[in-house]
């Protein structure tokens, strides 16, 4: 199956969506790839069509029903969906038979669309795979594309973090809203993002025991709220979402602790307990230890961008821990440093969900401009007002949450498995930094002790890999470097590449 | 309507319309499950207590969004497929993993 688009879009959540939908609307014609079943991202999930019902979307979001309703109906937008893109490549001049697929300097091009000016790509060749249906496998040619890929929780290595029941925030709230799964009996849950405090409430709302939640921050100083006050207006139904949460949980008797880290999970086999302790301001622990009796530990720090495309295609990465570790540098277009690969949502700074959508259309439009598409510079401007608006809310929660990494860090013992797949302690690594002083980076350790090298190829322990070759060195995290990804970004059965090789993909 | 309530410990199905009733295969035993569940909910529900190992370690889903890889099975055949992205169809045989 060969087929050639303007713009393909991975991930379909707001940012995806939006993107989609503003270069369609421009005339483009679009595929968006998406490894859930559905649109909606992280944050729109929903439970799947089988169970009946109808669709429940998150409050707070007043734009989500027709925005996905207007993406999903639009004649302009192809979709694959349970597939996952494992690669992309850049197709070379003479390869293309496309020719020039640019036409960054045609009329209609919007400010500064000449981003691109460098030498102009032929376009990209998409690698997905689908385990499950062989026609969602293959490779799909693009003049654009647009990495909307979206954010995961960030990991915490703890003692014991790998015993089944350490879920992530993330995953607990997913079973909850789209599968009506309620994972456990008695919770505990810890972390620093206002996530959790919502994940809390919903667990209480299915029946589950919350047995005490630990933020590691204190309760918000007086300076810290009136900083945040400019950034409220517009965001009062989220703002009071949240205080809704604390106030359902307090009133059904959850112990909230404030300034409180979980030092190691306790079971055999499965998780049966939790060690909790009072941490300072800093989030280092201070005093003893005590216990706390659960079936499952739920762990809300906040996230990481999914960044292994942009990666993979050697987009340049800047370190900016309070947007969330790894974010892909890109201009005022959204265009990454590899011309033709652009970038919305969560890749680009961890923001939420408003800020993605305003990402993903201004970049669908930026996109659409750049394709020489007329594009109203009233479009560009609202779009641009829209992220404006958006990052002075998520800038408050961004400083108000901002995970302390090294303390996290400190919570591992020597025992702990910082790389899950491999089962790769910390002593393994600080013992290869000992003897090689010379090993500064965390790929060195990767390479060295084969932390990252698993299935989930590094995303679960490269902050942590990461910080231990700084503190090591005495250098900063965003010095100790990063993982390299390759292709395949996700690992993909052998029938994906079966599927690349019936396909020559010809651009008709 | 599955029973909302479980052994202590365990994965709970809440009180909510689901699909039509099927069954799949996990390691030849057979688990009972609604259309348009993942596999990773029919697993959780049924209290199976792995569904990979790590260096003999059992682990259960820890993302639900396809990024850890702990929820990989093996799905008709197929290796490292994540149960947390994969929705049942009666009559499925997902094998555990081991490694
Ligand atoms: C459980 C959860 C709850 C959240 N709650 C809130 C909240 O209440 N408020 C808020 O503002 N933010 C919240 N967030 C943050 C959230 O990330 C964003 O708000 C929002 O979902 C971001 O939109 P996005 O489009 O950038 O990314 P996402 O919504 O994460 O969408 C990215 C999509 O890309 C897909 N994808 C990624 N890689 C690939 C690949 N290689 N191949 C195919 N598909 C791929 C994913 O499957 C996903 O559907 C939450 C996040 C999570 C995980
Ligand atoms: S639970 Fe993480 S990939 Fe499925």
């Amino acid at each position: 199956m060969s087929a050639a688009h303007d713009l393909v879009v991975v991930g379909a959540g707001p940012a995806g969506a939006a993107a989609a939908l503003a270069a369609a609307d421009a005339g483009l014609d679009v595929l968006v790839v998406d490894e859930q079943r559905a649109a909606g991202g992280q944050i729109l999930r929903t439970t799947p069509p089988e169970f009946g019902g109808r669709r429940k979307l998150p409050t707070g979001y007043p734009w989500a029903g027709e925005l996905l309703d207007r993406a999903r109906s639009h004649p302009g937008i192809a979709w694959r969906h349970g597939a996952t893109v494992f690669g992309i490549l850049p197709v070379t001049a003479d390869a293309s038979s496309a020719g020039g697929a640019d036409a960054s300097a045609g009329p209609g091009s919007a400010d500064g669309a000449d981003a691109s000016a460098g030498p102009a790509s032929a376009g990209f060749d998409v690698l997905t795979s689908d385990p499950a249906d062989p026609a969602g496998s293959g490779r799909v040619r693009a003049r654009r594309v647009l990495i909307a890929s979206g954010a995961y929780d960030m990991p915490v290595a703890i003692p014991g973090w790998t015993l089944p029941g350490v879920m992530m925030a993330g995953a607990v709230q997913g079973f909850l809203k789209s599968q009506r799964l309620r994972v456990a009996d008695r919770v505990v849950l810890a972390g620093s993002h206002p996530l959790l405090l919502i994940v809390a409430d919903q667990l209480l709302a299915a029946g589950a025991r919350i047995e005490e939640v630990a933020i590691a921050r204190g309760i918000p100083s007086p300076v810290e709220l009136l900083r945040a006050l400019p950034a409220v207006p517009g965001h009062v139904r989220l703002l009071g979402e949240l205080a809704g949460c604390v106030l359902r949980l307090l009133r059904a008797g959850v112990r909230i602790s404030t300034g409180t880290v979980p030092t190691e999970v306790l079971g055999d086999g499965r998780v049966q307990g939790v060690r909790l302790a009072r941490a300072d301001r800093g989030w280092r622990q201070t005093g003893p230890a005590r216990t706390v009796e659960a079936d499952a530990l739920v762990l809300g720090y906040g996230f990481h961008p999914s960044t292994e495309l942009a990666r993979q295609l050697g987009c340049a990465l800047d370190w900016d821990s309070a947007q969330g570790g790894w974010i892909v540098r890109h201009d005022a277009q959204l265009e990454t440093t590899v011309p033709g690969v652009h970038v919305a949502g969560e890749p680009s700074g961890v923001a939420g969900a408003e800020q993605s959508r305003a990402e993903g259309e201004l970049a669908g439009l930026t996109i659409a401009a750049a394709l020489g598409r007329p594009v109203p510079e009233r479009a560009l401007a609202g779009a641009r007002r829209r992220i404006r608006s958006a990052s002075r809310f998520s800038g408050v929660v961004q400083r108000m949450f901002a995970p302390r990494r090294e303390a996290l860090l400190e919570l591992a013992t020597p025992a702990t498995e910082i790389c899950r797949c491999e089962t790769v302690t910390r002593s393994t690594i600080d013992g290869f930094l000992d003897e090689n002083p010379f090993a500064g980076t965390a790929d060195a350790v990767k390479l060295a002790c084969r932390s990252g090298m698993g299935p989930c190829q590094g995303r679960y322990c490269e902050s942590a890999v990461a910080g231990l070759v700084a503190k090591a060195r005495g250098t900063g995290v965003g010095e100790a470097g990063r993982f390299a990804a390759h292709i395949p970004v996700k690992p993909v059965p052998l029938q994906a590449y079966v599927a690349l090789a019936d396909d020559p993909a010809e651009v008709p | 309507m599955p029973d909302a309530e479980a052994t202590s410990g365990r994965a709970a199905r809440l009180p909510s319309e689901r699909g039509e009733p099927a069954e799949i295969t996990v390691d030849g035993r057979p688990v009972g499950c609604f259309a348009g569940e993942t596999v990773a909910t029919a697993m959780l529900a049924a209290g199976v207590p792995a569904f990979s190992h790590r260096n003999g370690e059992p682990r259960i889903p820890l993302c639900n969004m396809g990024t850890c890889f702990e929820c990989g099975v093996t799905v008709d055949g197929v290796p490292l497929t994540r149960a947390c992205l994969t929705t049942v169809r009666d009559g499925m045989r997902v094998e555990t993993s081991e490694r």
